[in-house]
């Protein structure tokens, strides 16, 4: 479920500030190519295309001939009492009734097939270039703005392609059938009778419009209503323990009374336009009584006529209603297209070039060789912040580097240009020697591990997890890789034992058991280059030391480059690069580093006085 | 069938809406079955006309009837514009009124229910009764009742009038009626679980693109892109299975619904027509016939649809009287009285905590299932006796799981001890009014919460009329001021889950200077496990000093620094308390804390930064 919620009021959310991703700003130059792009995805099908329109213009045909029939029924079967000719015209009328069931199935099911086919191929083609998009595209957009492209995007598509495509054709063939049909029984009849038509068009056009903005009015303050339940649900404990439920309960009470408010909008809004158009369709057929009847008296039409035209009011009426629906779903089906398109036109930045290098086993050594990095500011392209300045490091196979400094001193960026997330803005980042932007990424990244701060998990059970980190390892060494990081005790334990479904993210193990299973998933990767960016949080007791005991065995026989943040991690590693404002200020071991009684010694200094 | 009744029950405050919405409809339905009676009089009226010569008084007589069968036409055309109008507004009225009154019930009594029961329920569950089956039993009872009432009037009032002009032809007219009603009621209730399901797996879709978006880094790392593409793929085609098992049961009933009525139609062709032949039927009963027919094939099918939602409504309100039905069970005395004066004595005795861990609900399909698994009604704590003066600061220190955060939760009485007794200040805290109690007592929990509220709010969540004044000296006082000032909209920048992102240190200050803006005579810390980095922690330090002052405090510790604000130490294990005494007391006669000074307290994290709040995990 996805529960709709209410953008934040004033100041708005995170994701509330418009990003000139959410803007739905479909200009008119690319709206063709849209449009384009989506007959396009119908192509493959086109056979299948081909066959439901068929199925609709003849269902469509068929269905307009029951008042025809009925009328040819009164006037040349049961006036001239031809009862011979009545037989037939039954078994017309019945043929056609058939007609229509069966094309109604053929085009339900095709058009169901065709729409859900052709939107399958959209989801998993946004789906492969969201894949091909460099990580640095994703620290721009908010999680929430992407995965609505592939669902709330994809969805109103849905309702373009599948409902309004055919109501377009349906109603429009009916309804011109319609007229057709009026005009060649009795043209003076039928200009009185489509009189009325403006007005009904325009107001069932008002009427949509309106209904548009009083219904996302209802469904912003239904959102208000679910988030704040949301909210106290998850805040009921501090609800309870400042005894403020009288509070809350007030604030509930203005949030549902805003509800009421819009719903009534809508009551009111749908109250004044159904009754109208049914009245106005009792007015029509009034009309036609009068003025056809009086014809038909002088003998100027039949009596079938004017009950074929009393019928065939209906024929107009729901079409016209049905049309003036489909200019907001088309709107908001072009909205969704644009967004979407403007996602697919996003070129990855980091690809490999065309005569990439595929790397053999590595050694590992890692070197920056003069790099400078900085992030491009989203909306700028101008300002750019500095996060590495002019960095030199080698990094020799084998050795574990820990990265020390304060927050935005440029720790995590140099990890991630030695995983290739980003590439240098100046200087080059160099594995075994090759610029990492000559060598193929597969082939550099299936030889490096990464183990986040916050130990990412799939869902999925624990051995799929460590799986992930060698594809079709076999459970034995998915369970000696869990054992040699100190995993396999919890895991043991577990009621499923490996095939426990760890929950969306890992939700159903602790910190410090997540952490565990990253370290076995890295592990069985069995990298020649590893980087950690270690957990901050504290975990309890027991995992803790399993956890100490995990990393050595991670960190042994392999380059490491650790974001360090515990004491004990620090002093294990060989060597230590103290990192402020985006260069290294000092390097050396953890002795040497204190000895020099520079930047280190004193943060650890403040160190031991905090825990003092 | 009883739900059903109880759910009729929430309609009794507007009786008189009611009332007057069937009797409008039930008019309005009068006019709509007079329209194709009246149409066949007119047929009948040009018929004879038509026959007469040219210029026979007759024929201007059938003109004046005919001009007079149109004016009532068009009366009854108004009359039922009118009729239905009036009847939406007041049935809308009625429809709004229910939901908001169900709303404001359910909420409230969610407001009553004790801490206890939201430790077992899913939040989502509850939700699901507050939205999704509040919808459904509202749209019954405000639209639904209304429809299923018109429809079978509408269908009655025809039948009536079709038998009365010709029994036989009605009745094999009529005959199609029944399997409509029926095949669209089998139709509603197949269909709508398969869209279910296709909601779900969407969901499902949902779930996997959200998982590949927050997880990119990882993926990426490891070269797994081709798996997660398969993965997606299976997603997808399981989105696709599922849409066509709906598409094919649509496009299977909705063409038969749509034939049968005109087996109907068939029947008035060819039996009435020959009857008109044969002179047993006039012309006019012919039409009339053939528009009844025609202006019954919307009500069959609605009918049908309308049963459909009558079941799901009574399995809806089912599962919402289930909440409503559990009374709350931490209930304060009649005239409970106010918490006596004074300065914060809080004395345990002998208590004993367990947890019910049986989830509340009993049948599958509606259990609301229970959060977390254990050994049923396990102890959390066991005959514990504990005794903080008025003004003293005690640290609770202990491995997870070993009670502390149970322990400080009965002091205000989130939960009550299966045995023995809680104090504040003399009295027992299950014979005073709970909120004179909780408002003597303030929490600043480890994770703190914060509400979708400006800053300024938030701080005076206790005390909401709270002049600025005091909220900026709260706020002085709690070491958030700089921070606060620093935010774009200063004490009014909205915080919380829609609002701006904080940090957990930040977030904890700003817990810390709305439980000083309560004036508490009690207060309860729990310390934050994540880390901040050192001059945060400094500035929480100072902020807890200053809270700590003149109160009596209990501490859930997870540091040094803050065990050391402590004038007693309690440590506790599997829900008992073990050793008591200060620091240097505990390394000597406690092995337990002396462990957990040793590998589970001290700053392991040397040096980090704010975890900051991301979309994107990792590195």
């Amino acid at each position: 479920m996805s529960p709709v919620v209410a953008r934040g009021g004033p100041g708005g959310g995170p994701l509330g500030r418009g990003t000139q991703w959410d803007g739905e700003r479909a200009s008119r130059g690319t709206r063709g190519r849209n449009l384009r792009g989506l007959i396009a995805l119908l192509r493959p099908y086109r056979a299948r295309v081909g066959v439901t329109f068929a199925a609709l213009l003849l269902g469509t045909a068929a269905s307009l001939a029951p008042p025809l029939l009925a009328r040819a029924a009164i006037d040349t079967g049961i006036k001239k009492h031809d009862t011979t000719a009545l037989t037939l015209i039954v078994v017309a009328f019945m043929l056609s009734a058939l007609l229509v069931w069966s094309m109604t199935y053929a085009q339900t099911y095709l058009v169901g097939w065709v729409g859900q086919r052709a939107l399958a191929d959209l989801r998993i083609r946004i789906f492969t270039h969201l894949q091909a998009l460099p990580v640095g595209f994703y620290e721009s957009r908010p999680a929430g703005v992407l995965i609505s492209r592939m669902t709330n995007d994809v969805e109103a598509l849905d309702s373009l392609v599948t409902d309004s495509v055919v109501t377009l054709f349906q109603s429009g063939l009916t309804l011109l059938g319609a007229i057709v049909i009026l005009l060649v029984l009795d043209p003076k009849l039928a200009l009185l009778t489509f009189a009325i038509f403006p007005l009904l068009a325009a107001g069932s056009l008002w009427f949509r419009l309106a209904s548009a903005g009083a219904f996302r009015r209802t469904r912003e303050t239904i959102g208000a209503i679910t988030a704040y339940l949301q909210e106290t649900l998850s805040g009921i404990r501090v609800v309870r323990s400042f005894a403020q439920e009288p509070q809350h309960e007030a604030r509930f009470a203005l949030y549902n009374e805003d509800n009421r408010e819009a719903n009534m909008v809508t009551v009111k809004l749908n109250a004044l336009y159904f009754p109208a158009v049914e009245m106005l369709s009792g007015l029509a057929m009034a009309a036609i009584v009068l003025y056809g009847g009086f014809q038909a008296i002088e003998g100027h039409i039949t009596v079938g006529t004017i009950v074929a035209f009393v019928a065939l009011l209906a024929y107009m009426f729901d079409p016209i209603q049905q049309l003036s629906q489909l200019y907001t779903t088309y709107q908001s089906g072009m909205a969704a297209l644009e967004k979407i398109y403007q996602l697919l036109d996003v070129q990855p930045d980091i690809v490999d070039r065309p005569d990439a290098l595929a790397l053999g086993r590595l050694r590992g050594e890692v070197q920056f060789e003069n790099v400078s990095f900085a992030y491009r500011r989203r909306g700028s392209e101008e300002e750019q912040v500095l996060a590495l300045d002019h960095v030199d490091l080698r990094v020799a196979p084998g050795q574990t580097v820990a990265l020390v400094g304060a927050t935005g001193a440029g720790k995590s960026t140099m990890a991630k240009l030695v995983a290739r997330f980003y590439d240098p803005t100046a200087g080059r980042v160099l594995v075994d020697g090759h610029d990492l932007r000559e060598v193929a990424s597969a082939s550099l990244r299936s030889q490096m591990g990464i183990v986040p701060q916050e130990a990412f998990l799939f869902s999925g059970s624990i051995a799929e997890n460590i799986a992930f980190g060698r594809p079709g390892a076999s459970a034995e060494e998915i369970r000696q890789a869990a054992g040699a990081v100190g995993a396999e005790q919890f895991i043991a334990e577990l009621p499923k034992g490996y095939d426990t479904e760890v929950g969306e993210r890992g939700s159903q193990l602790s910190a410090g058991q997540r952490q565990l299973i990253a370290f076995a998933r890295a592990l069985i990767a069995d990298p020649r280059i590893l980087i950690l960016d270690e957990a901050t949080s504290n975990v309890d007791l027991h995992t803790e030391g399993r956890i100490e005991e995990g990393l050595r065995r991670l960190l042994a026989n392999r380059t490491a480059i650790v974001i360090a943040h515990r004491l004990s991690t620090i002093r294990q590693s060989g060597h230590i690069v103290v990192l402020e404002h985006g260069r290294i200020v000092e390097q050396g071991t953890h002795e040497e580093l204190i000895e020099a009684g520079g930047r280190y010694a004193q943060l650890y200094e403040d160190w031991a006085e905090q825990a003092a | 069938m009883t739900t059903f009744y109880r759910l009729l029950g929430f309609l009794r405050p507007y009786k008189r809406g009611l009332i007057a919405s069937w009797a409008l409809a039930s008019l309005a339905m009068v006019m709509t079955v007079l329209i194709p009676l009246l149409m066949g009089h007119a047929v009948e009226t040009i018929n004879n006309g038509a026959s007469r010569h040219a210029a026979s008084a007759a024929r201007a007589h059938d003109r004046h009837t005919l001009a007079l069968l149109a004016g009532a036409l068009v009366v009854a055309t108004l009359l039922r514009w009118a009729l239905t109008y009036a009847r939406r507004m007041i049935a809308g009225r009625v429809s709004l009124g229910l939901e908001y009154d169900l709303r404001h019930l359910l909420y409230g009594h969610l407001q009553r229910l004790e801490m206890g029961f939201f430790d077992h329920q899913q939040t989502g569950q509850l939700m699901s009764r507050a939205t999704v089956d509040l919808a459904a039993v509202r749209f019954f009872l405000g639209y639904g009742l209304v429809f299923i009432m018109q429809s079978a009037l509408t269908i009655v009032l025809a039948g009536v009038a079709m038998l009365a002009i010709n029994p036989r032809l009605g009745l094999i007219s009529l005959a199609p009626v029944p399997f409509v009603v029926v095949i669209a009621e089998r139709y509603g209730k197949r269909a709508r679980p398969a869209i279910q399901e296709v909601q779900q797996r969407i969901a499902e879709l949902t779930a996997d693109v959200e998982e590949n978006i927050s997880g990119v880094r990882v993926v990426k790392a490891f070269a797994r892109e081709p798996r997660q593409l398969q993965r997606f793929r299976d997603s997808v085609g399981r989105v696709f299975e599922q849409s066509m098992v709906a598409t094919r049961l649509e496009a299977t009933f909705n063409p038969i619904i749509g034939f049968l009525p005109q087996l109907g139609l068939a029947a008035v062709l060819l039996i009435g027509g020959n009857d008109v032949v044969n002179a047993h039927l006039t012309l006019g009963q012919f039409t009339s016939f053939y528009f009844y027919l025609n202006m019954l094939i919307a009500p069959m099918r609605a009918l049908g649809v309308m049963l459909g939602l009558a079941q799901r409504a009574t399995a809806s309100g089912a599962r919402i009287f289930q909440l409503l039905d559990r009374a709350p069970r931490l209930s304060e005395p009649p005239n409970a009285p106010a918490l006596p004066e004074g300065n914060g004595h809080v004395q345990l005795r002998g208590v004993t905590l367990r947890y019910e861990g049986s989830p509340e609900f009993g049948s599958p399909d509606l259990a609301l299932s229970p959060n977390g698994s254990g050994p049923r009604a396990r102890a959390v704590l066991r005959d514990i006796d504990l005794d903080v003066p008025a003004g003293r600061t005690i640290a609770l220190v202990g491995a997870t799981g070993s009670g502390k955060t149970s322990l400080v939760s009965l002091i205000p009485r989130l939960y009550d001890p299966s045995a023995g007794q809680v104090l504040l200040d003399g009295a027992d805290v299950r014979g005073l009014s709970v909120s004179s109690l909780r408002s003597a007592i303030a929490v600043v929990s480890d994770d703190p919460f914060l509400f979708s509220a400006t800053v300024a709010e938030n701080i005076a969540y206790a005390r909401p009329d709270a002049p600025l004044a005091e909220i900026e000296a709260a706020a002085r006082a709690a070491q958030a001021y700089e921070f606060v000032e620093r935010l774009p909209q200063g004490f009014q920048t909205r915080v919380g889950e829609r609002g701006q992102t904080l940090s957990g240190g930040q977030r904890q200050r700003l817990a810390i200077a709305r439980a000083l803006l309560a004036n508490p005579r009690v207060l309860i810390l729990d310390d934050a496990t994540s880390s901040v980095d050192s001059s945060t922690e400094r500035s929480i330090k100072l902020a807890l000093a200053e809270a700590m002052r003149g109160r009596t405090t209990l501490v859930i510790a997870h540091r040094l620094s803050t065990i050391a604000l402590a004038d007693e130490i309690v440590v506790l294990d599997r829900g008992e308390i073990v050793a008591q005494g200060d620091h240097r007391e505990l390394l000597q006669a406690s092995e337990l804390y002396r462990e957990i000074v040793e590998k589970g307290l001290p700053e392991h994290v040397f040096m980090t930064r704010e975890t900051r709040e991301r979309e994107v995990s990792g590195i």
